[in-house]
């Protein structure tokens, strides 16, 4: 693990800071534009969406919205561009799609899971990929669905235990290889470790491993190419980026893991304008940036000749902390290269940017 | 003793005295030197050399040069005069010692005054060497934030470039959307007059495309613009269901590498817990079908007590009192076994249990019953409680009056009594 010497690596230079009287669960930015939200939970048990714009060094608050239940994540990844709506997941299990130009009443609704939902992803829109634009929750009651705003009431896609089997949190949902209207993959993590690889187009489970620490975050580089990297971010200050490129029958994904901190990392996020670099944030308010070296052979064959993936290795950029609580929330702006928002336990979210990643 | 040199060769400008010493073979090092300033002294075991000076001389600027088996000493007057001679002739003894002490003393605080000049001096240079690093490292750290602000700056300024330009392209494409809805518009009414059966074109749409604010525009577009899209989007997926199983974890609590080795020590504790408390079942588990009949266990009993295997016996009923303690002849049984063994209080423990067991007292469980009495009155006489036994005796009587045997030891039992009452 290899540092970058010297004032060539890129720094994080904290640019706005905003103080919350609640406690912030997840920050976006709403695309194409200098706003961005911040979701939470009042301290009287209500759940907040904050609108925010980035003016000067200041965020100023442009709107509030307040709803009875208090709110653990949000996406605009199903959304169009024109429309924005938000994609909701509150503590309660029920996914609401909002319209924040008129978020009274939301666009669609529905109870979708017994328990909290605790990640949501979606897909199909923002101008990106192909296909139907689809949501993923993952909640704690071990269900992963997929729900089609089309459709009503009924997930397209529901993942859950046998019947009989003790359930176990469903911690982060993340879609990928949806490169075509057809493809499309569903990656969730459990809090016993495991991370099973959903295919929906043949709606089976494809691969599933297990990291021997609970999984906080997981996410393809890009979602809507051929799958080809997948980090996945654990307890105990571990991450795995595994190379999706090749899967073998038995052995499944090659991988290769970093332990950076001592904490629960709690979130990784790839940068938009560059697949290979991302960024992790810690459970002791650090943000660690890396980049992925791919290897001189991405797959070789094994002793019975089936393919087998090789993965490279990961070089720490820069790291830095910012907080003595952990950052749960972490977002790149799809439009400004190295502008990022990441939300703390310490009820606060900061803007930050990331210079000289053009020199990466 | 020591021997005192003499053979001591002075001469002297007005400044300076000069003074040759020469060591009868010995040899001198600076510590044997000791130069105050009205006093002088060579002492090198077993000789010593002494001399009061006439007049005081600066004792830090003269020196001392050892060599050639000789001290040349070059000793600098405080005041320019010529000496008389070298050393203070008629100084009584006092005087000496007064003069000598003298010396002495201030030679010593001299070197306080060294030691404590020396300190100050390293104090401060290390102070000095402090802040000279201390500004070096403030001005390194000003450096490095001012290259931070400055980045800061320069990325704010792009910043504002860019929602700037947003902010256009957003009026831009406003404009370009209002220009296509009015080339919407006219189509539209073109094709309603053409009366036209489609009810693809909504009804709504033509309602909303009254001339209304750039505003909502937007919120038409979106009809517009979407419907075209729908037609390429495909069709929401059919619904299925994925099962799924999860790896196997017996805490509800997330999986941590680091608690693992714990967790596996409370699960083993657990069921090796559990393992002691099933040990009487899992022994169970071996024995054979008859053997897990009390019935039959008490039958072996009884065939060991008749073949006088008094332990074997028990062991069988124990095991049968195990399947089922609510036998009362095992309990019998086995107080006759004691008895045997002479574990006397088992013996009554078990009678008495017995007993317990056969209430009501029927005539169906006479026998028993005076079993239980006979064989328990026969352990306290065997402890010595005989007042106890008689009772036991006694109430075995009662039931079973026609017992000669019992009636014969009742009246030994109560001799016995007699007996010991008299004697004591």
């Amino acid at each position: 693990m290899s540092a970058a010497p010297g004032l060539e690596r890129p720094q994080v230079v904290s640019h706005a800071q905003q103080a919350l009287n609640y406690t912030v669960f997840d920050c976006k930015w709403v695309p194409r534009s200098a706003r961005l939200l911040c979701l939470g939970s009042a301290a009287r048990g209500t759940g907040l969406v904050q609108l925010y714009e980035l003016r000067g060094a200041r965020l100023e608050l442009l709107r509030e919205i307040e709803k009875p239940k208090p709110i653990k994540c949000g996406t605009f990844g199903a959304t169009s561009l024109q429309q924005r709506y938000l994609a909701t997941g509150d503590f309660d299990g029920n996914l609401n799609i909002w319209n924040l130009e008129a978020p009274e009443i939301p666009v669609y609704s529905v109870k979708g899971h017994k328990e909290i939902i605790n990640s949501i992803d979606g897909v199909g829109g923002l101008g990106i990929g192909e296909g139907a634009p689809e949501i993923v929750t993952g909640s704690r009651d071990g269900t992963v669905k997929v729900w089609d705003p089309r459709q009503k009431d009924t997930p397209v896609a529901n993942m859950e235990p046998v019947q009989g089997e003790s359930k176990r949190d469903c911690w982060t949902v993340a879609f990928g290889n949806a490169y075509n209207q057809e493809e499309r993959v569903v990656c969730a993590g459990y809090d016993n470790g495991d991370i099973k690889l959903f295919d929906l187009k043949t709606m089976s489970l494809r691969w599933e491993t297990n990291i021997k620490n609970g999984v906080c975050s997981v996410e393809f580089d890009r979602k809507d190419i051929n799958m080809n990297k997948l980090v996945a971010t654990s307890l105990e200050g571990k991450f795995h980026v595994f190379d999706m490129r090749t899967q073998h029958p038995t052995k499944g994904f090659a991988s290769v893991s970093e332990k950076a901190q001592k904490s629960t990392i709690w979130q990784v996020r790839h940068l938009p304008q560059n697949r290979d670099i991302f960024m992790t944030s810690g459970g002791s308010g650090s943000l660690h940036i890396w980049k992925y070296e791919y290897p001189a052979q991405r797959s070789k064959k094994d002793s019975e000749g089936a393919e087998m993936g090789v993965a490279g290795s990961v070089s720490l950029l820069q790291n830095v902390t910012l907080s003595t609580q952990p950052i749960s929330s972490l977002d790149w702006s799809p439009d400004k290269k190295g502008l990022c928002v990441c939300g703390a336990f310490d009820q606060t979210v900061r803007v930050l940017i990331v210079t000289k990643l053009n020199k990466i | 003793m020591p021997l005192w040199l003499r053979e001591h060769r002075w001469h002297q400008t007005p400044t300076a005295v000069f003074l040759s010493l020469p060591l009868r073979g010995a040899r001198a090092t600076p510590a044997n030197i000791f130069c105050s300033e009205r006093y002088l002294k060579v002492s090198i075991p077993p000789f010593l050399f002494e001399a009061i000076l006439y007049a005081p001389i600066d004792d830090t600027n003269s020196t001392a040069k050892i060599g050639n088996g000789n001290i040349f000493f070059t000793l600098y007057k405080k005041e320019p005069a010529m000496w008389d001679s070298l050393t203070l002739e008629n100084a009584d003894k006092e005087k000496l010692q007064h003069l000598r002490e003298n010396a002495v003393l201030k030679a010593q605080q001299k070197a306080k005054e060294e030691i404590e000049a020396k300190k100050a001096t390293k104090e401060e240079h290390k102070k000095y060497a402090l802040e000279a690093t201390m500004k070096l490292e403030e001005a390194e750290r000003k450096r490095i934030e001012d290259l931070k602000e400055k980045e800061r700056q320069r990325v704010t300024e792009e910043l504002e470039l860019w929602k700037k330009q947003q902010k256009d392209a957003d009026k831009y494409k406003s404009i370009q959307k209002e220009g296509e809805l009015h080339q919407e518009i006219g189509q539209l009414k073109e094709k309603k007059s053409e009366k036209t059966t489609k009810t693809r074109i909504p009804n709504e749409g033509t309602s909303k495309t009254t001339p209304k604010p750039t505003k909502g525009c937007h919120g038409s577009c979106s009809i517009f613009s979407p419907n075209a899209k729908e037609e390429q989007l495909p069709a929401p997926r059919s619904v299925a269901t994925i099962k799924i199983n999860f790896t196997p974890r017996v805490f509800p609590t997330a999986l941590r590498e680091s608690r693992v080795a714990e967790e596996e020590e409370w699960l083993h504790k657990q069921a090796e817990a559990r393992r002691t408390i099933s040990a009487d079942l899992s022994e169970l588990e071996d024995l054979k079908e008859e053997e897990k009949n009390p019935d039959w266990l008490k039958d072996k009993g009884n065939k060991m007590f008749a073949m006088g295997n008094y332990l074997a016996a028990v062991n069988a009923y124990n095991l049968a009192v195990r399947l089922n303690n609510k036998l009362p002849l095992l309990y019998l049984n086995r107080a006759a076994c004691h008895l045997k063994l002479r574990n006397l209080h088992k013996a009554i423990e078990d009678s008495s249990k017995a007993l317990e067991l056969l209430t009501p007292p029927v005539p169906d469980n006479e026998d028993a019953r005076v079993k239980a009495y006979v064989r328990r009155g026969t352990a306290f006489c065997q402890l010595e409680l005989y007042t106890e036994g008689l009772q036991d005796y006694e109430a075995a009587l009662k039931i079973d009056p026609k017992n000669k045997n019992i009636e014969e030891d009742a009246e030994k039992i109560r001799h016995l009594i007699q007996g010991t009452m008299q004697s004591s």
